[in-house]
């Protein structure tokens, strides 16, 4: 794990000009620190050692007051634009990394990384606030003030810099030995820690089932002694944890003790300067104060570095070549599956498939629930190429095309597709269900689908704005508004996902009545279905078989 | 604000911190910063006094506690760490168990919406936080006023006017960069939940539905949504920044003017005798440690800022099961309530059909209802008008559309939730007065969602009944059609259920709670949704052995209430309600339905279709 990835820079372009800004600072704020140090140590030496006035010292102490605000303003700055560049830079990767996501396809998303981009896109990317915000300036403070610092003391005093160099690589080794001797204690503590906690959150997820069995006084012993376990599992991971900690304020704060030590006694014997003696002795702890901060923010900023990396991750898998056949006409059309294959955790689903849908007719897909009746749907839209078989185009009197090779800008319009789970964009729902349609066709249409009635209880009527994902619908009302879409569009493909799920008997009859107009208006209709009703429609019934992963 | 400051105290008082821990982690912290504080005050002596070039040996005592200083510092701040998250891990033990009795002794319908909403999901993570306001609130703040009160005392020793200006920065970086940095924090987080809430949904929107996006037409749109709202949550950042860069600079300045403040005081008093030149070192070069305490306080007043919406959440938890506005049977006998117990004229005979069997198990057994409207408290009730029996011995099967108040049924007669009309009686008690084990032993409901524990077979069955043996629990789960289950199982009853039984299918979680709700000793039975997720020739058998005459564990008869959706095992039913439009619309015998019934009759015809269109392939 690198401090410092330049793929962020390459990713968040928020990050750079920050970056930039924060080396800048750290540059400013070594020549502050030294600035201030000289001129504390000239002031106090001249005034406690010569005796010298006040008015003597003003200019000395003016420019220290100054030099004490220019690092606060320096301070200020910085952490001014620090959070505004981490939120920015977090829109920025979060942005990408939805965008590549998406492009990347469904398939993809459903093969376990789904779950786990969802989670950066919606909090994880956030853990880079910190990282930004705190751990960055100080690690730029540790390339700029650290080296400064040590310079200046070589410059003052060269015993005191020797002392302060052979305590520094002291740090790194302690704590990449510390590191590796708690890896494995901590990890172990964390597994119990997070099995314990889950527990007490198991049984106050129960809680609503243990009152229906009167059952719920007991295990108030068990939260108790669960939380009293955690203790102790989380205490015994602290005890080593904060073994770094504790090494590295050990190894500074006991080096700055002996460079003040040593001033002392060099300074008995005359072979320093008070003036001298007192520059270094400030100096010290500065060159040990960005390390400590590094340290200190490392841990807060882990899960920002982990995130990031999850998200280059995601932004580096390649995107699948997108076909550039212009597609054919689909009224005249038939898509062929032939021995179509799609490997899953949950077997080969579907196994062999061969599926024809010619235009003009009704397919209804069958078969028992994780059987891969949707994935063979995606395999037909191009979203997911097969794993075996083909799958393609075929126009009579043309070769046929694979469905991957088609350009999806030519396809993809002419597609009409309802989801198991209708996808409504925010929106009046005039434009929802048919931009451009006439009153008379809303009319009919919504008629036919019943969302008429739907319609006539909104404030608004057509105009009535959803929000997003239909909020503000019931699920069978945003199934209504779906299939009203579907029939209104122009598309010659029609798919219906289990067009019935949510639906009651008398909205079952609705959607029993689109397919009728859709077929009427000679659509190709490719049906998911389970009811019985919706199957004895269909021209064609294809049974998708899966092979298991338990039976392979 | 002054709300939300009790939030915070509230929340805080139900971890019941042990005062004297607190104290020691305090202490420890004060010792440990005050070694440094002491190592830069003994430094500055020890090399101001060395360039006046003593006897070494006058130096001795110094260069020992520079480094006694220099060990204690570390070693201090270690022990403080541990005891600081040792007294916040405890409270947050004790907050758990405060959560969990009072969650379990308090109103049911307040446990069901946790169940229900994303509520469960923080509750881990907002007692976390509660407790991270011990760490890194409340003890550092603590620290820092100790420390700041002892460096400002034994800096007044030395030179009264420097420990004035001391104090004064001291009170800029402890006092006024926390309130300016906890300032900045609200403004951003004020504005920033919004936006925030909506990046995540657009995320959310565009990954969950790729495909059909993608298909549409529509990603464009949705990431042209999401860079909206991080643009818009950059302003909000931006609105909070000012008072935050603010206060992290005034932490640097008030370090620096403190130490200036010392020379500008302690240089005429050098020259006028009143102060040893080796103190003007003790008094100018201390002011640079003495800061690191209030350094921490800005970070912590954001920390804590940002816990007060966990704390709300937990006291709104609390607040919202306070059992204060139900009453309970254990407080006062049922006699004493308001509604005066109704007498029924006819008490186990059904009200519409008189060819009912009618079981005689004594007067007033089972559940009476009359009138009984059904809903969530604070909503208009979903199904109005219930007149139901139910006594041991008979089964009465709930049907309908998805939506029409069925669940809600089930609850109220359970006594979960409180009827919201009409009179609702369980052997002659209301429900909802009992104690719940006393409720418990007369009825059990087993809702779609109930909970499957992170515990074994065996153990999860025993959550009906302490006492059920392997035996009883092998019987119960062959009953419920899973003896091919059990026996693929590696380690049979003692094998372990992930939590929220991740590692068991919709159906066999349908009827592993059947199962243990067939373990339950109350004589009366309320299931909903049994066979869902199952084939349905399982489904009907499943049902109808369910419907038909089922016994107690230990022998004695049972009333069944099941809401299911397959009709076609209902013939086992002595009576069957169709639930539609928020009422009864009709009740009879599964034949008088399916012949009296249009939709009833068109659904039973279709699921035999089904099974027809099954056999044939």
């Amino acid at each position: 794990m690198k401090p410092l990835d330049p793929r962020l820079l390459r990713y968040a372009r928020s990050a750079r000009g920050y970056l930039a800004l924060t080396v800048g600072l750290g540059i400013v704020t070594a020549a502050l620190v030294v600035a201030q140090a000289l001129l504390l140590a000239h002031a106090l030496a001249r005034a406690a050692h010569d005796g010298a006035t006040l008015a003597s010292l003003r200019p000395a102490i003016g420019w220290l007051a100054a030099v004490v605000v220019a690092r606060a303003s320096v301070v200020a700055v910085q952490e001014r634009f620090a959070h505004r560049a981490a939120t920015r830079a977090v829109g920025e990767l979060r942005a990408g990394v939805v965008e590549h996501a998406v492009a990347l396809g469904p398939r993809w998303l459903a093969t376990g990384r789904g779950p786990e981009v969802v989670t950066l896109a919606t909090r994880g990317l956030d853990a880079l606030e910190p990282y930004f915000v705190r751990y960055l300036p100080q690690l730029v403070l540790s390339a700029t003030v650290t080296p400064a610092t040590i310079l200046v003391v070589l410059g003052l005093d060269w015993v005191s810099a020797a002392i302060v160099v052979g305590t520094l690589p002291l740090i790194p080794i302690f704590m990449v030995l510390i590191g590796r001797m708690t890896e494995g204690r901590s990890e172990r503590g964390l597994h119990a820690m997070s099995r314990l906690g889950s527990q007490v959150l198991d049984l106050l997820a129960g809680l609503p089932t243990l009152r229906a069995f009167g059952r719920q006084a007991g295990p108030a012993v068990r939260v108790r002694a669960l939380g009293d376990a955690h203790r102790r599992a989380t205490m015994g991971t602290l005890r080593v944890a904060f073994l770094s900690g504790m090494v590295l304020e050990l190894l500074t704060t006991l080096s700055v003790a002996l460079v003040a030590v040593s001033i002392g006694l060099r300074l008995v014997g005359g072979g320093l300067t008070l003036e001298t003696g007192l520059a270094v002795l400030v100096l010290a702890p500065e060159v040990y104060w960005p390390l400590r901060q590094v340290g200190a923010q490392f841990h807060a900023s882990t899960d920002g570095v982990a995130a990031a990396e999850a998200a280059f991750a995601v932004l580096e898998a390649p995107v699948p070549a997108v076909g550039t056949v212009p597609c054919p006409d689909l009224r005249r059309a038939t898509l062929a599956l032939t021995g179509v294959t799609v490997r899953s955790s949950g077997g080969r689903t579907p196994s062999a498939l061969d599926l024809t849908v010619a235009p003009g007719t009704v397919t209804a897909l069958v078969g028992p629930s994780g059987a891969g009746k949707t994935t063979t749907v995606e395999v037909l839209l191009g979203l997911l190429r097969p794993d075996e078989g083909t799958a393609s185009l075929v126009v009579p009197g043309a070769a046929p095309v694979a469905l991957a090779d088609l350009d999806p800008a030519t396809y993809w319009p002419q597609v009409a597709w309802l989801p198991q789970r209708p996808v409504l964009e925010p929106g009046s729902l005039r434009a929802l269900v048919g931009p451009g349609a006439s009153d008379e066709a809303l009319a009919s249409a919504a008629a036919l689908t019943g969302l008429d009635a739907v319609v006539a209880g909104l404030p608004a009527g057509w105009d009535t704005v959803l929000g997003a994902g239909g909020a503000g619908l019931s699920v069978g009302q945003r199934q209504r508004v779906a299939l009203t879409r579907a029939l209104l569009s122009p598309a010659p493909f029609v798919v219906l996902d289990e067009p019935t799920a949510h639906l009651d008997a008398a909205g079952e009859r609705v959607v029993l009545a689109t397919v009728a107009a859709m077929r009427a208006a000679d659509r190709t209709v490719l049906l998911v279905a389970h009811r019985p009703s919706l199957v004895a429609t269909a021209d064609s019934v294809v049974t998708v078989t899966p092979v298991e992963a338990a039976a392979r | 604000m002054t709300r939300e400051r009790g939030t915070l105290r509230r929340a805080v008082r139900l971890l019941g911190l042990d005062t004297r821990r607190v104290l020691l982690a305090v202490l420890t912290g004060t010792l440990a910063l005050g070694c440094a504080v002491a190592l830069a005050a003994v430094s500055a002596w020890l090399i101001a006094r060395a360039s006046q070039m003593p006897p070494v040996l006058q130096l001795s005592i110094a260069t020992v506690a520079v480094r006694t200083f220099g060990i204690g510092r570390g070693v201090l701040r270690y022990v403080d760490r541990l005891v600081s998250h040792d007294v916040a891990l405890r409270g947050m033990t004790n907050l758990r168990t405060t959560l969990y009795t009072r969650l379990a002794a308090g109103r049911s319908e307040a446990t069901l919406r946790v169940r229900r909403g994303d509520l469960l999901a923080r509750v881990g993570a907002d007692v976390d936080a509660v407790g991270d306001v011990v760490v890194r609130g409340l003890l550092p703040a603590g620290v820092a006023l100790l420390l700041g009160i002892g460096t400002v005392t034994a800096m007044a020793f030395f030179w009264p006017p420097a420990a004035v200006a001391l104090a004064a920065c001291l009170v800029l970086a402890g006092v006024v960069a926390p309130l300016l940095a906890a300032r900045g924090a609200r403004a951003s987080e004020r504005r920033a939940v919004t936006a925030r809430a909506d990046a995540s949904a657009a995320a959310l929107a565009a990954l969950d539905d790729a495909g059909p996006l993608l298909v549409a037409g529509g990603v464009g749109r949705r990431v042209a949504e999401l860079r909206d709202a991080d643009r818009r949550l950059a302003r909000a950042v931006d609105a909070g920044a000012a008072s935050s860069a603010v206060a992290a600079g005034l932490g640097i300045l008030a370090t620096g003017l403190a130490a200036t403040a010392a020379l500008v005081t302690g240089i005429p008093a050098v020259v006028s005798g009143a102060l040893a030149p080796v103190e003007l070192a003790v008094i100018v070069l201390t002011p640079l440690a003495a800061f690191e305490a209030t350094g921490m306080l800005p970070a912590a007043a954001v920390s804590v800022q940002r816990s007060r919406a966990a704390a709300a959440r937990i006291l709104a938890l609390l607040d919202s099961a306070a059992p204060d506005a139900e009453p309970r049977g254990t407080a006062e006998p049922p006699a004493a309530t308001s509604r005066p117990p109704v007498q029924f004229p006819e008490l186990s005979v059904a009200i519409h059909d008189p060819n009912v069997r009618k079981v005689n198990v004594g007067e007033g057994a089972g559940i009476v209802a009359r009138g009984l409207d059904c809903g969530w408290p604070g909503l208009p009730p979903v199904l109005r008008g219930v007149d139901l029996d139910v006594a041991p011995g008979r089964s009465v099967a709930i049907v309908g559309p998805s939506g029409a108040g069925k669940t809600t049924l089930l609850l109220t007669l359970a006594g979960l939730l409180p009827r919201a009309g009409g009179t609702l009686l369980v052997d002659g008690d209301e429900p909802t007065v009992l104690d719940p084990a006393e409720r418990a032993a007369r009825v059990v409901v087993t809702a779609e969602d109930a909970h499957v524990f992170g515990t074994t077979v065996l153990e999860n069955l025993r959550v009906a009944r302490g006492d059920v043996t392997p035996d009883e629990a092998t019987a119960a789960l062959t009953a419920a059609g899973l003896q091919d289950w059990l026996a693929a199982l590696p380690d049979g009853l003692d094998t372990m259920l992930g939590p929220d039984a991740r590692t068991v299918s919709g159906g066999e979680r349908r009827r592993l709670l059947l199962a243990r709700a067939l373990l339950a000793p109350a004589p009366l039975l309320l299931v909903d949704e049994p066979a869902e997720h199952l084939d349905p020739a399982t489904a009907d058998a499943l049902v109808t052995s369910l419907l038909a005459g089922p016994r107690t564990p230990a022998g004695g008869p049972r009333g069944v209430v099941v809401v299911t959706h397959r009709l076609t095992p209902l013939a086992a039913a002595d009576e069957v309600l169709w639930v539609e439009s928020g009422r009864i619309a009709a009740r009879g015998t599964h034949a008088e339905l399916s012949a009296g019934l249009l939709d009833y009759g068109e659904a039973v015809r279709r699921e035999r279709v089904t099974a027809d269109h099954r056999e044939r392939a």
